[in-house]
Order: structure tokens, then C-alpha cells, then sequence
């Protein structure tokens, strides 16, 4: 573990962006955003409105320009990326979206597809992942084998602990920059490391037990209890959009008539067009049937595939949700109706 | 007041008046209520009435596929000032039938608005609020803040002229009364003052924000149509990215589709997770219309909208040059 007083913090931003791109959390008018940073004073230490999957899976991504006879892809080879003060909650969402976009489905050769836009720049780039001294009350990583100072996923876990943060190599990536950087790991700041460690986790709410909840979706066929439980829901895609684990996506071509681009754009599973067939059937044309899937995808389809739930326990759709739709008590809901089964 | 509302409620379900009510709850944050749908008598106690009452509800019985006004023979539904505007805008617009809604009016002293506290405490999360006459404390983890209430109600609250219901079968309170306002438009004006190239720049600056979530639509009780344009694929009329000219365009449509029939609720307002303003393009053609057509929507369930009905004398000086 390395001490880097705050004073010096700008000097560190800067070496760091001698060979990165330094994505952290910034101002974005009254909000807050992850976005490509030029100093370290545009840095903000916020719960961030809206999830650092963007950094890697920008909400309109090119994936090529094309024209009468010629197709062209942007170019991927770019400086790496190192993300700065993102929250165990974000980086437990960046893993979710290595699952799907690394390995994300079987080719006939029986290699697996890796997504080019995506892969080439997580694998490259150096997760800091900041330690959430102050979690919110609307946060409930803890319900997901996770906590405010969840080293998973990081190359480097940071902790501020006022004057200074402290640096804490922890992958092979983040080794590597230590040994590049001249950073010695020795350094005798575990204890108060531990006292807000501690701190941070007392201030969460209690936990749930959710060992139940992939069995008993298994087992959910009455439309009435998804009809019920997800009746004040409008069907906007806030949630999804700040979501650090949704990924849907949708791919269309902007451009006039033979010169254009192909994009993909962030999908929400929340819209009434979201699955909807060239005929115009609709598998999911109802309100609830579109709920059903976002709670399905996150707690059964998705640990089903990876044994995982897609959800970090952020606390941003609760945050944005309108209606005041709840997600802990939906899946509330789902475990006491196993309860009473 | 909450005990007659209970009341009135228990009574309309008991004697299978309607079937369903439709009213707010409390949520699970503070300063938060949630919509609640009320089918059974022991559940009247979930109903409240606060200054949290956020939600315009009437969208439900229109919405896209929820339709509970459509769905539902006998249905009661709570309303605000702004919300029964709504419901006369329902009426008028052939979406409900009135007979078949069971309208509960209240009076509304108005609601707050977090995005307000928000800014006043820089984004310190509320664990707790106390409302003290007409002052509220707003209590975080480490730090205590007191406001008038003025200065955190919703902008469209502080510019209400129609508290009460307007229309209604059962009103429970006292009524407010009409509100002599002479500002309403006072955020139009002052952004008519500055030059084109300012308002356009402003314009971009604020549609820049929009991920395209459509909150704002979705929580809109204007917005009912089954296929909004913007979902439309074949053409497809706008483009899905949130490139600005795209949002800009999502907006101002939006704006033209709700000229003449936005009651200025705020919901949009609230719901939108970027903090855009999008009161301020509401208000304009809010009015153009009041100037143009003498017309406000949601105020008379025997008039006939502004946009669906022509008179001779109207100005057309926006046609003919």
C-alpha cells in the first residue's frame, strides 16, 4: 500500500496521463457523470448519477462508416483507458459486462465471439476502484456478497482517507504499474484502512439473504404477481439507462442514401417497442411483461448463465425511478412469497 | 383531513361504488410518496395526502397498455389542482369517460421538489424531514438544514393558480381557492429577453443533457398516444442517439403535441433523472395558446381544445405573413 498525499494527487493525475486516458467522476451540469478528465481538479467525489459502463459501452457507439463500396471500422487502437474513483458497485458492474461482451456467445467454429468495441478497451485498461466511505442509504451492494469496500474487479483499490489516498495493488495490471510507477507496496496504513472499512459497512442497512430468489423466479408462472408487484411502473427507461449492469442495446444505420453510419444505442427493456417483431406481435407488449423481464434478466436468466445476479446493489434506479418503484422490494417480495410458500 | 379521505374511500369500495382507487402512498425515501392502487378496504390506510404527492396519477388511467380508465368499468382516482385539469383534459379529449370516474379532489398547498434541496444542500442525502409551519428541516447524516417551504415547492407549485381540483364528484379538505398569480409566465419572459443566439445556444445546452429515457413522456399525462413518433420505425423519424439535434427534436415536438393541453404539473419536470428544465418550453407554448386562442387547458370539461376546434376571428398572422 502507497500513500499519495492530495497535494501531490495533480503530479499523479498527470504521469497517469502520459500513457492513459484518465476517465473519472465529473460535474455534468447539476449531475454527475464519468467522463475523459485534463486535470485532476475536474474530479468529484460523488455517488455519480449516472454508472461508469459508458466509459467502455458508450451509450451511441459507431461500429462502422459505410459508404457505396467501402466499409470502415473507427479505429480501436486508442491510448488505454485508466479509470479513476469508481465505486466497488461500478466495478462489479464492469465484470457483469465482460461476462456478455468477452465470451458473449459460441461461433460455429466453437470459438467463443469477443465484442471488439468493448473488449480491447476493458482489457487494457487500469480499474482504480475507490473505496465508498460515505454509501447512501438507497445503496445494497451488501446484499450482494459485496460491500463499500469491495476489492473486486480492481487493478488498484484506493482509499481516501482525507489527506491522502491509499494505494493498494491488487491484480497483475495493477502490480505491473506499481513496478512501472517505482511504488514500494510496503506502507503501515491497515489499520485505518479497517476503521473506515468498518465505518462504511455500519452505515449500510441491513442485509438480505437472496440465496432464494433464482429458485423461486424458477417458479413464478401467475402473471398477477408480476401485474401486482409492478403496477406503478411507467415504463421509462431511467432505471436502465443508470444502470451499471444493463446492456441492451439496439443497432441502427443513421445516414442518407448510400453513405452512413451503423450504430448501436442503448435498448431498454422498459420500452413498449423494445421487443417488438416486424409483424408488430409483441411478445412483451404489457407494461408488467417488461418489468418481468428486467427482474428476470437480473435475478434469474443471467445468474442462471453466469451464477450471478446482474445487479451491483448501486441504488441508482431507486434513486431516479419516478413511481418510487423500489428494486429491493421487489425482490423483497419475491423472497417473502418463498417464505410463505 | 386524511381520516375523511380514508373514509370516503372505504365507503366507495365498500358500497362497490368502484372497484379500484387510485391515490399515493407513502415511498420508501424521504420526501418520496408512491402511487398506490387501493382495491381492498383494509388497504385505505396505506392513502396519504402531503406535500409529496408528486405524481400526476391520471396518466394511469391512459397510459400505453395500463389503461386502468379502460380496463376498469368503475374506477376513483385522487386528485390535485393540476391532476383533475388532467381529467378534464381526458374528458374533453374523448379518453375517459367521465361518468366512469369516481374523481376525489383535494386541495394542494403545493409540492416539493428534491431537485431543490438538492441544489440548496449540495446533494446531501435526506434521512429525515420535519415540517414546521411553514418552514421544513431537512435532516442528512451530519449536517441540518431549515427552509421556508417556498423556497423548495416545485416552480409550477409557486405559479399554481388552481390548487383544488377543479373537477370533482367528492372533495375533501378545505378549498385554497383560485390563486391570483401575475408571474406565471415570468420564466418565458425572461428568457424572451435574450438574443436568438443566446435562447439557441441555451436551448442546445439544455436538451444536451437528455439520455433519452423519456421519463418525461412516460409520466406525462398529455402524452397518451399509443405510438409516440419517436418510436415509430418505418420511417423512422428521428434518430435514437442522444445527439443533441436529435433530442432537441425528441423535446420540441413534444412541446407542440402538449401546446394547449399541459396543465403545468411538474411531473416531467421531477422525473427527469438529468435535471433538464423542461418547464420552460412548456410554459411558452402554454402561452402562445392563452394569447392566440384565449385557452387553458383542462379548466372547462364543456369547451372544446384549442387545437380541435377553429374560429374565424383567431389571429393567423403565424400563417399569413
Amino acid at each position: 500500500m502507497i500513500e499519495i498525499k492530495k497535494k501531490q494527487f495533480g503530479d499523479f493525475i498527470k504521469n497517469l496521463m502520459e500513457t492513459y486516458r484518465v476517465f473519472a467522476p465529473t460535474k455534468d451540469g447539476k449531475k454527475s457523470s464519468f467522463s475523459e478528465i485534463k486535470k485532476a481538479d475536474e474530479i468529484v467525489d460523488v455517488h455519480t448519477t449516472k454508472s461508469a459502463k459508458s466509459v467502455f459501452f458508450p451509450q451511441a457507439e459507431v461500429l462502422f462508416n459505410y459508404s457505396e463500396n467501402e466499409i470502415e471500422v473507427p479505429n480501436l487502437e486508442q491510448k488505454p483507458i485508466a479509470l479513476w474513483g469508481i465505486h466497488s458497485c461500478d466495478t462489479k458492474g464492469l465484470l457483469s459486462l465482460d461476462k456478455v461482451f468477452k465470451n458473449a456467445h459460441q461461433l460455429p467454429n466453437n470459438k467463443m465471439y469477443e465484442d471488439p468495441y468493448w473488449n480491447k478497451k476493458y482489457a487494457e485498461s487500469l480499474i482504480f476502484t475507490l473505496a465508498c466511505n460515505e454509501p447512501l442509504t438507497t445503496c445494497f451492494c451488501n446484499w450482494f456478497e459485496s460491500g463499500p469496500f469491495d476489492k473486486t474487479g480492481a487493478d488498484i483499490f484506493v482509499v481516501d482517507n482525507g489527506e491522502s489516498f491509499l494505494l493498494e495493488a491488487i491484480s497483475d495490471k495493477g502490480q505491473t504499474f506499481f513496478i512501472q510507477s517505482g511504488f514500494d507496496q510496503e506502507g503501515e496504513h491497515q489499520h485505518a484502512v479497517f476503521s473506515l472499512k468498518k465505518k462504511a459497512e455500519s452505515m449500510m442497512e441491513e442485509k438480505q439473504d437472496i440465496s432464494s430468489v433464482f429458485e423461486t423466479l424458477n417458479e413464478i408462472q401467475e402473471k398477477e404477481f408480476w401485474e401486482e408487484i409492478t403496477q406503478k411502473c411507467i415504463n421509462c427507461g431511467a432505471c436502465t439507462f443508470v444502470c451499471p449492469t444493463c446492456h441492451c442495446f439496439d443497432v441502427s444505420d443513421e445516414g442518407k442514401h448510400q453513405k452512413g453510419k451503423r450504430i448501436r444505442v442503448w435498448d431498454s427493456c422498459m420500452f413498449g417497442i423494445f421487443t417488438e417483431e416486424a409483424s408488430g406481435h409483441n411478445p412483451r407488449g404489457l407494461s408488467y411483461q417488461r418489468v418481468q423481464q428486467r427482474i428476470m434478466h437480473k435475478f434469474n436468466y443471467f445468474y442462471d448463465n453466469y451464477e450471478e445476479h446482474l445487479c451491483s446493489g448501486c441504488g441508482r434506479c431507486i434513486r431516479v425511478c419516478p413511481t418510487n418503484l423500489d428494486i429491493r422490494e421487489i425482490v423483497k417480495k419475491i423472497i417473502k412469497r418463498k417464505n410463505n410458500v | 383531513m386524511i381520516d375523511k379521505l380514508h373514509e370516503k374511500v372505504k365507503s366507495l369500495l365498500e358500497e362497490k361504488q368502484v372497484e379500484l382507487v387510485i391515490g399515493w402512498g407513502k415511498g420508501s425515501l424521504p420526501l418520496t410518496a408512491t402511487p398506490v392502487f387501493i382495491k381492498d378496504t383494509k388497504d385505505v390506510d396505506q392513502l396519504i395526502f402531503d406535500h409529496t404527492c408528486r405524481n400526476n396519477l391520471t396518466m394511469y388511467l391512459t397510459k400505453d397498455k395500463k389503461s386502468l380508465g379502460k380496463i376498469h368499468d368503475k374506477i376513483a382516482i385522487i386528485v390535485k389542482g393540476c391532476d383533475s385539469r388532467s381529467v378534464v383534459l381526458y374528458a374533453v379529449e374523448n379518453q375517459i369517460k367521465r361518468e366512469n370516474v369516481v374523481i376525489i379532489g383535494v386541495p394542494c398547498s403545493g409540492i416539493i421538489e428534491k431537485k431543490k434541496i438538492s441544489e440548496l444542500t449540495n446533494d446531501m442525502e435526506v434521512l429525515s424531514t420535519q415540517i414546521e409551519g411553514d418552514h421544513i428541516i431537512i435532516k442528512g447524516r451530519k449536517e441540518e438544514f431549515k427552509f421556508k417551504l417556498t423556497e423548495i415547492l416545485s416552480d409550477s407549485c409557486l405559479q399554481c393558480r388552481y390548487p383544488d381540483a377543479i373537477e370533482y364528484d367528492h372533495f375533501i379538505g378545505e378549498p385554497r381557492g383560485e390563486i391570483d398569480i401575475n408571474d406565471e409566465y415570468s420564466v418565458v419572459e425572461k428568457f424572451q429577453e435574450k438574443s436568438s443566439k443566446e435562447r439557441w445556444e441555451a436551448v442546445k445546452e439544455e436538451y444536451s443533457k437528455c439520455i433519452r429515457c423519456y421519463a418525461c413522456r412516460n409520466v406525462c399525462p398529455s402524452c397518451y398516444c399509443n405510438e409516440c413518433f419517436v418510436d415509430g420505425n418505418d420511417p423512422q423519424w428521428i434518430g435514437k442517439t442522444p445527439e443533441v439535434t436529435d433530442s432537441i427534436i425528441f423535446h420540441l415536438i413534444r412541446n407542440l403535441h402538449i401546446a394547449g393541453r399541459c396543465v403545468d404539473c411538474g411531473s416531467c419536470v421531477s422525473a427527469c433523472p438529468v435535471d433538464i428544465d423542461l418547464r420552460l418550453m412548456n410554459k411558452k407554448v402554454e402561452k402562445e395558446v392563452k394569447e392566440r386562442f384565449n385557452y387553458v387547458a383542462g379548466i372547462d370539461i364543456n369547451e372544446k381544445p384549442a387545437m380541435a376546434s377553429f374560429c374565424e376571428h383567431e389571429k393567423q398572422d403565424f400563417i399569413l405573413d
